[in-house]
């Protein structure tokens, strides 16, 4: 690997718009319209679970890219990309050993020991499985400091759905509720509804329960009102949230929600610091 | 393999084709990237496949119809290639005009009367309407502007090239001309059409001293109302503002909105 | 340090002086009534009193729209990233105080948290020669209402007219050094001539809002679902003009672009971006957070009044110097609609 960001007279010694470059590892299809990457770091990437990456492609464009695995000590970085849009359809194009442009990690995240002790319920809808996936992993991984874990992963289709051997590698550790919409006449071995739905049979203490959610905006109103039926405080309810962003530094301003920046004081949020604010979830 | 284009054309002037050819500065660089096999212009070659077809000229007779959906058939891509393939341009004005009364004004009246006894002549009033090429068919690209941009046509091969997608923001030409910090034409007691067309021209006219006369088409959010509004407002009367959207809009809403 | 005194007519003499040896921008006819910063040539007119806010403020000058962020070249999957920072030294001469201001609030904006080394640089590497405004530049302008007529910070030297003469007041050691060599006579009544040019400063200057400035922020912020927001878009376009003149709008875009000759080279660019332009709060799937017109009408008067004098704890985001209402051809005025929102807090509570 050989990146030079030559010293100019810069009177600032770093420029937050340089990429580190990063190779491929590994890509791997995971649906029809969703590929894992794991790629290699010249230096540990060093993030906190539920942060993301600005992930370029030198001459194509760069995009915001949740960060899909716990923090780790190696030069690992794991993500999973949607193949959405131009960018994403060259990424989708591309093999091991070919290089990627990494600036990051930046956002907020979560704090692992805000959780300690606590029960968990992770609610993950589609895509939204990928970021928490970078916290399920961390809190896994030392059982004895947190208290029950539940993971609720739904998608559409058997076929869209995410992770499939991780889901049932957690399931005998932990209770993991997988879903979807509708089999579409596939083999399904999970059950069939709404990521709602297993809210209510679930056996949640209000007291000692932190919820954190992921999935798409349509999806944030129904999980709410389900976790407000159980009565679960919103100041242990995590959201992450979507948005464009260009920069990652609050600058661009494409993900401002009022005077949030959604890469600096999110894309993880406290559900209670943000339900005020219009625009946030819809 | 280099990706195998081809330029065809319908009703225009092959102006669009030419700026292809004026692209002096990288027209061979171009080439270096893509493998062209129809280029009327150019060479004279023909292919079973494309990887990108461009379609320049509007679509007026029905065998027109036909040979553009054979092309269809036979591109991965297909790109309205400048305004006449966009949006009909400014021959779509005889939309409003019926064939025989339209080639009296160019011909005279003897020999629209003669043309009218010769079968030769027949298809010709059988023709309705100027069209769009999306009208007829499914269009992956636009390259609008009458001629089409260079710098957008550049744009489009190297995504093509490289395996993205091209971009062109629904912008407004005003964003071009603040960038270009243009004295805006309604300050020079002008009219201009830039807040409802399509940017992406480098706002080249108002730029040079002109208007926007609207050749990159409506924009998708352009508030038309408010427009013919503010057109009135600066004293252009009702006939001339539907001449001003018509001149290269007529096959677009826009131009056609304005005869109800 | 010493303030100067010199005649009028010694000032063009001065800053041509000064552009023979730097880049100096100074606001020069545009058209037949817009104004432009350019660089100051011989024969250039350099004068102050017909003058109107210029089509984009001078701050753009330090953002300028698509300005390369670094250039790479690839060999084989390796790339060599340089970024590309421009060091080099300009003088804006002329800047009014509201762009003063607006420059300051550019300066916080790209300070913050992760610093901007593009924008800072050719901040660090500008002087700017600001002229003091002792009369409203046209009907639009209202700085005064926004705390911008008084704004001196971020000047290297600031000239006040007084009558006949120019008083040159050095505010920093650049800007001293600027005027090394000039051998300007030293004033002597300095505090005495600028009582008498704040004397015959006009009185109310400009337009004037209905509520103190302290105030509007918690007036804005209490207006989410006001009829305001609708009644300010009937006629709006969605050009992004008053974004793209806004001396404080500083959103961006950031796009990539390859060499067609030599196809492993290329280059990552950001280019002016609008919150008014439709698309500008899209996400990936099509959703927009922002999908109709007064949605993002009211995400920009807030980010003026709001959003970021919240964030940056400053009494207003807008310099008042009305740009955005002298170039909307649809006749949207955010002064106007602070104005309605200051009237329908009052009329409903």
């Amino acid at each position: 690997m050989n990146v030079t960001a030559s010293a100019s007279d810069t009177t600032l010694d770093k420029n937050l718009y340089l990429p580190r470059m990063a190779t491929i590892l590994a890509v791997e299809e995971m649906t029809a319209r969703e590929k894992f990457f794991r790629v290699e770091l010249s230096q540990p990437l060093g993030h906190r679970p539920g942060q993301f990456v600005m992930l370029s492609r030198l001459g194509i464009g760069e995009a915001p890219i949740s960060v899909s695995c716990g923090p780790r000590d190696d030069t690992i970085l794991e993500m999973v990309v949607r193949n959405a849009g131009s960018l994403t359809q060259v990424f989708h194009g591309l093999q091991p050993g070919q290089k990627v442009g990494v600036r990051g990690p930046f956002g907020s995240g979560f704090d692992l020991a805000d959780l300690y002790d606590k029960d968990i319920v992770f609610i993950a809808g589609g895509l939204g499985l990928a970021p928490l996936r970078s916290l399920i992993q961390p809190v896994l991984a030392q059982p004895d400091r947190f208290g029950t874990v539940t993971i609720i992963s739904g998608c559409r289709t058997p076929a869209e759905e995410l992770y499939r051997a991780d889901l049932q590698s957690w399931s005998h550790k932990v209770k993991v509720i997988r879903l979807v919409d509708k089999t579409a006449n596939l083999p399904w071995d999970g059950q069939v509804g709404l990521v709602t739905a297993p809210i209510a049979q679930l056996d949640l203490d209000p007291g000692r329960t932190v919820v954190a959610l992921c999935g798409p905006p349509v999806m944030y109103k129904f999980v709410l009102m389900e976790l407000d039926a159980r009565r679960i405080p919103h100041s242990q309810i995590f959201v992450d949230l979507e948005r464009r962003m260009k920069c990652g530094v609050g600058k661009c301003g494409h993900c401002q929600i009022n005077h949030v920046y959604c890469c600096q004081e999110g894309p993880v949020y406290r559900f209670d610091h943000i339900e005020h604010l219009p625009e946030a979830l819809q | 393999m280099k990706p195998k284009v081809a330029f065809f054309d319908f009703a225009g002037c092959e102006g669009c084709q030419l700026a292809v050819l004026n692209c002096e500065d990288v027209l061979l660089d171009i080439l270096g990237l893509v493998d062209i096999v129809e280029f009327r212009e150019a060479i004279s070659e023909t292919a079973p496949r494309f990887d990108v077809a461009f379609i320049e000229g509007s679509i007026h007779r029905e065998e027109d119809v036909e040979r553009l959906r054979g092309i269809r058939a036979r591109s991965t891509y297909l790109v309205a290639l400048g305004a006449c393939a966009c949006i009909g341009n400014v021959q779509a004005r005889s939309n409003f005009i019926a064939p025989a009364e339209n080639f009296k004004r160019v011909y005279g009246e003897v020999d629209r009367n003669q043309a009218q006894t010769d079968p030769e002549f027949w298809p010709l009033w059988a023709h309705t309407r100027v069209r769009a090429v999306k009208e007829i068919v499914p269009v992956d690209f636009e390259l609008r502007g009458c001629p089409m941009v260079p710098a957008e046509f550049v744009h489009l091969v190297k995504a093509l090239v490289s395996g993205s997608i091209p971009h062109f923001p629904a912008n407004a030409v005003c964003v071009e001309c603040k960038a270009n910090e243009n004295e805006c034409a309604f300050d020079r007691g002008e009219t201009c059409m830039g807040q409802i067309t399509y940017g992406g021209c480098g706002a080249i006219c108002v730029t040079n001293g002109y208007r926007c006369d609207g050749c990159r088409g409506v924009l998708p959010h352009a508030n038309l109302a408010a427009h013919r509004q503010l057109l009135r407002e600066k004293g252009l009367s009702d006939a001339l503002i539907q001449n001003r959207y018509r001149l290269f809009c007529s096959a677009e809403p826009l131009g056609q909105e304005i005869r109800r | 340090m010493s303030t100067f005194l010199i005649r009028k007519d010694a000032v063009p003499d001065w800053i041509q002086r000064l552009a023979r040896e730097n880049a100096v921008y100074f606001p020069q006819r545009a058209g037949q009534s817009g104004f432009r910063f350019e660089p100051v040539q011989e024969g250039s007119e350099i004068q102050f009193e017909q003058y109107h806010p210029t089509i984009v403020p001078p701050g753009k000058k330090l953002a300028p729209a698509g300005e390369v962020l670094f250039q790479y070249r690839r060999e084989g999957e390796d790339a060599v990233v340089e970024p590309v920072v421009d060091a080099s030294f300009r003088i804006l001469a002329g800047v009014r105080p509201c762009d003063l201001k607006g420059i300051d609030l550019m300066d916080q904006a790209n300070r913050e948290g992760c610093a901007d080394p593009h924008y800072l640089t050719r901040r660090a590497n500008t002087a700017i020669i600001a002229y003091d405004c002792l009369t409203p530049c046209d009907k639009a302008c209202f700085c005064d209402a926004t705390g911008s007529l008084r704004c001196r910070k971020g000047a290297d030297i600031f000239l006040t007219p007084v009558d006949e003469d120019v008083l040159v007041e050095p505010l920093s050691e650049r800007g001293l050094a600027l005027l090394a060599g000039a051998n300007f006579p030293i004033c002597g009544n300095v505090e005495a001539r600028k009582a008498k040019a704040e004397g015959g400063r006009a009185k109310p200057f400009g337009r004037q809002f209905k509520a103190p400035l302290q105030q509007i922020p918690g007036i804005v912020a209490k207006q989410w679902h006001s009829p305001v927001w609708e009644k300010h878009v009937q006629q709006c376009f969605s050009c992004g003009s008053c974004n793209l003149v806004c001396p404080t709008c500083y959103c961006f875009n950031v796009q990539d672009d390859f060499d067609l000759t030599n196809t492993s080279a290329g280059q990552r660019s950001r280019t002016w971006d609008g919150c008014m332009l439709p698309n500008f709060a899209e996400v990936a799937g099509g959703h927009n957070f922002r999908s109709h017109p007064a949605d993002r009408q009211r995400h920009r008067v807030k980010r003026k009044f709001e959003y970021l004098t919240k964030r940056f704890e400053e009494g207003s985001f807008c310099t008042g110097c009305g740009r955005c209402g002298r170039q909307c051809t649809a006749g949207i005025d955010i002064f106007d609609i602070v104005n309605d929102l200051v009237d329908n807090t009052e009329a409903t509570s």
